[in-house]
């Protein structure tokens, strides 16, 4: 392993000559992989021997690779009594195995404490991903870790009594935070079948209680190749890393058993669900969820510009009609992006002297006249441009591309990292109406205030 | 703006990460336009412009007794001009996804701009007219007071801001401009200014003097800087960063309490005030041994042991912090459940006391510099990376050639630098503890006062 301090240089990461727009690598023949196909600049390559898929995206803007893992576990795939666990398991994965870990002085945590370099992992509803960006001289020796801990991983009781504490503590520290107690709250209330019903962190007691073996049952039904997609990002030669993919990850099988699928469903909901949480706090929120479609629906892309119309910034109607007339100090509105139907979500805060009901009633007035009179081919504009810089932005740098990348596989197609781009480029004004009608349905929704308690807050 | 000073500082700290060698220097564009000292510098993103900068207008301005001033003129500046009103600025920015914001801090008003390639020539035009040509309407002012106090309202329900606010008082004297005011002050200083107050603080302090700013991206440095130089023409004015005295050395230790009602974990702060500017020799051993002790990332000897082997906290990390413009303070923060505080504070004392006592050791130093070479690569990966390295950096008072330089700075720091400056600067008997939260049986702090 290389672990030179002076090799390290910038610049490569300057231009200073004419930058051409980058272009897709020609595929790359590796004996093991199947090339598969090849959108916008990602190539998408399959491990044969077992199921692996291996999405590769050379950018050489700087001398840095982001290595990504993601598989496809979240916590839509728990049940009660295992509520957080996909996330609890997450921390797990850090206690090392029998050829990385603290004692020998090589666990991921060390490796990258000693080459330097982001290194971290998330969960989310429908996905878990575990990643570095580092130097590019310094890749290997991470992606060594990173496959042994798909399937050697210690998994001890006496790692899960004492992570167990760490990430209730994670949980207490969201639960500081009135919007994030609200949000569970309108979920709990809006899904009540489907596994988005709970939130990725889970119920308390379901943290402080799953049993190691449920855990180690978790691993061993949803840690394996063919659940997985590795992702890479930035600056490598793609026979490589395919290379240094298929000698990490190919001494690991296909699952012995079909990777479980959920079937659950969310029942139409037939009617308006209100919630409310009073407790101590300074500023009034409302929040308002709409059942809304899945990452992949032809409809996402409508409802996503309706959201920049509603809320995001000066221009848009929430801040004219509330922010601006001092109800709120802010409100914004965001369609989930996930593998199942989730939520069109709509939260304000109230600003001094504001009551819930005033700002609910100008929210739904303002939802009931874009469903009436629809928005103007100016407001799409605006929302358009926006969007479409913000897929520039979101490509300055290997991470944040591989983090949206991440996105678009857990909805469940790598590819709409590129074809909601372009499905949102064609949104019309007619569409955001429709859309508007669709879904924004009064008996479809979930009100939740947050009250605050302290004496006369909501009169300051 | 007050509320986010903490979140800038800390920004600051992760950015200024150092350790890599680069070529800033040599493929920068730096000028004085008009008194404006520009940097441009071509990367290799594609058609995404970072803009950023700073002017010496921030809360160390605001005279006692009107604390706020500096943070209401800074927050005017989006709320239209004398050319055209605040939504179509916003509609000229949105139209392209441009987007441009300013916020105060202790220090300087910040500026943060981001744009397509080809729109970089609308976005500096904007930033001009906004800066130099606020409209300071009355309708908008009496607007902003009405959210500036909803906003300072909401800060005060978060335990952290309420330990680092509380530990700002503890540790820096009246006077120090790290020392924040509090909410009671805040909202009844708000409430009697003047937007002829905002106007004559606009006219004394904004201007080319002292300003910095910094374009990174898919730009041509040439290009950028006649952008300038075309939207910044004859504008006067503004002033450098005020000459500021150190704090005061703690005497004593001090123990804080700040009891919330409904809060599930409990913020946590144990520091002191440092004395040290950045620009002092100590302090980047000062900072490199902080980072061995509890810097980002989980092998730092707090996460390994606090977090890792006890489990008595999601996060406890150590910085250096506030000391751009004037000597700054170190400190500790962590959080932890209120059943598991005392432990939790006694096993983050016993790791400072022995990080003090013995020091760090060799393997520590050797691993940390080739982390830190690292983090540095990997932090000026992006636009944004660089571009607020780049201005911390300057504002540190540093020439360009710090960025380059800044690995084989941190290479070059011994064992005994660090060990030394850790003793020299800090005391663990006389650092500060704040803790916020729901703590033991007692009753809630009152709310701030209208």
């Amino acid at each position: 392993m290389k672990r030179a301090i002076a090799a390290i240089s910038l610049v490569a990461a300057l231009a200073t000559g004419p930058v051409l727009a980058q272009a897709a690598d020609a595929p790359v023949s590796v004996p093991g992989f199947n090339y598969v196909r090849t959108v916008g600049t990602i190539s998408e390559y399959t491990l044969e021997s077992n199921g692996l898929t291996v999405l590769l995206m050379p950018e050489r803007s700087a001398p840095v690779v982001t290595f990504m893992v993601t598989y496809l576990v979240g916590s839509r795939n728990e049940v009660t009594g295992t509520t957080g666990a996909t996330h609890l398991l997450e921390h797990l994965m850090f206690k090392g195995s029998d050829a990385f870990n603290d004692v020998k002085g090589n666990s991921v945590k060390q490796y990258l404490a000693t080459v330097g370099g982001n290194l971290n992992a998330t969960t989310s509803l429908d996905r878990t991903n575990y990643f570095a960006m580092v130097g590019k001289e310094f890749l290997e020796g991470y992606v060594a870790i990173e496959a042994d801990r798909m399937r050697n991983l210690w998994l001890r009781e006496e790692d899960r009594q004492l992570e167990m504490t760490v990430v209730r503590n994670e949980f207490e520290q969201g639960e500081n935070d009135p919007q994030q107690a609200l949000d569970v709250e309108i979920n709990a209330a809006a899904i009540i079948a489907h596994p988005y019903h709970h939130s990725t962190i889970g119920w308390r007691s379901d943290i402080e209680n799953v049993p190691i073996e449920k855990l180690r049952a978790f691993y061993d039904t949803y840690y394996w190749p063919n659940n997985a997609t590795v992702s890479v990002i930035g600056d490598f030669e793609p026979a490589a890393v395919l290379g240094l993919i298929k000698k990490y990850y190919g001494t690991f099988t296909r699952s012995p058993r079909p990777i479980p699928q959920v079937y659950t469903t969310e029942p139409e909901q037939q009617g308006e669900r209100r919630v409310t949480v009073r407790r101590a706090g300074e500023t009034g929120i409302v929040g308002i969820a709409y059942k809304s479609v899945a990452g992949r629906d032809a409809d996402y892309p409508a409802l996503s510009v309706l959201g920049t119309i509603l809320g995001s910034g000066k221009t848009s109607r929430f801040y004219k009609a509330l922010t601006d007339a001092n109800l709120t100090l802010g409100a914004f509105a965001q369609a989930g992006f996930f593998h199942d139907p989730q939520l069109f979500q709509i939260y304000a805060f109230l600003a001094p002297g504001a009551d819930h009901a005033q700002v609910e009633k100008v929210l739904r007035e303002e939802i009931e006249r874009v469903k009436k009179d629809g928005v103007t081919d100016a407001e799409v504009a605006t929302a358009l441009g926006k969007y479409k810089a913000s897929i520039a932005y979101g490509r300055d740098g290997s991470f944040a591309i591989a983090s949206n990348l991440n996105e678009s596989i857990a909805a469940g197609d790598w590819t709409l990292y590129y074809t909601v781009d372009d499905a949102t480029a064609k949104v019309t004004a007619a569409d955001v109406k429709r859309v508007a009608n669709k879904y924004l349905d009064v008996n479809k929704s979930t009100t939740g205030w947050f009250i605050p308690t302290t004496p006369d807050a909501a009169a300051k | 703006m007050r509320f986010i000073a903490a979140f800038a500082a800390c920004a600051a700290v992760l950015l200024a990460a150092p350790g890599a060698r680069a070529s800033v220097a040599k493929y920068a564009v730096r000028a004085d336009i008009d008194g404006i000292d520009v940097v441009a510098l071509r990367t290799g993103v594609q058609d995404v412009v970072t803009l950023v900068g700073s002017l010496p207008a921030g809360d160390d301005r605001s005279p006692p007794g009107n604390v706020m001033l500096a943070t209401l003129t800074g927050a005017m500046l989006d709320k239209g001009t004398t050319v055209q009103d605040k939504f179509a600025i916003a509609e000229k920015l949105g139209n392209v996804g441009a987007r441009l914001s300013f916020s105060v801090d202790t220090n300087t008003l910040m500026i943060s701009g981001r744009c397509l390639r080809k729109d970089l020539p609308l976005l500096v035009g904007l930033m001009a007219e906004q800066l130099r040509t606020p409209a300071f309407s009355e309708q908008e002012f009496k607007k902003l007071q009405v959210q500036l106090q909803g906003a300072v309202r909401q800060q005060q329900e978060d335990p952290g801001f309420r330990a680092g606010d509380a530990f700002s008082r503890a540790v820096f004297p009246v006077g120090h401009p790290n020392r924040q005011p509090t909410a009671e002050q805040m909202l009844a200083d708000m409430s009697k200014t003047t937007i002829a107050e905002v106007r004559q603080f606009h006219q004394q302090y904004y201007g080319p003097s002292g300003m910095r700013l910094v374009i990174v991206g898919d730009v041509d440095p040439t290009a950028a800087q006649a952008e300038v130089r075309k939207a910044f023409s004859g504008w006067t004015g503004g002033s450098l960063p005020p000459a500021l005295t150190p704090a005061k050395a703690a005497a004593s230790a001090q123990i804080e309490t700040i009891v919330m009602a409904d809060k599930t974990s409990v913020a946590v702060v144990i520091g002191q005030a440092t004395q040290l500017k950045y620009s002092d020799p100590d302090t980047l051993p000062l900072r490199l041994g902080t980072r061995i002790f509890g810097g980002d990332g989980f092998t730092t000897r707090l996460m390994a042991n606090v977090r890792d082997k006890e489990g008595l906290t999601y996060g406890v990390y150590a910085y250096v912090s506030g000391d751009t413009f004037t000597d700054g303070d170190w400190r500790i923060q962590g959080d932890f459940a209120p059943a598991l505080l005392d432990k939790g504070i006694a096993s983050t004392r016993r790791q400072l006391e022995a990080w003090h006592a013995d020091g760090i050791t060799d393997a520590e130093l050797k691993r940390e510099k080739t982390q830190f070479a690292g983090n540095y690569q990997v932090g000026l990966a992006t636009s944004g990376g660089m571009a607020g390295t780049i201005l911390v950096m300057l504002n540190r008072g540093m020439p360009l050639e710090f960025v380059d330089e800044y690995p084989a700075r941190v290479k070059a720091i011994t064992r005994d630098q660090v060990n030394s400056a850790i003793r020299k600067h800090l005391d663990p008997a006389k650092m500060t503890l704040v803790k916020a939260g729901t703590i033991g049986g007692a009753e809630a702090d009152p709310p701030a006062a209208n």
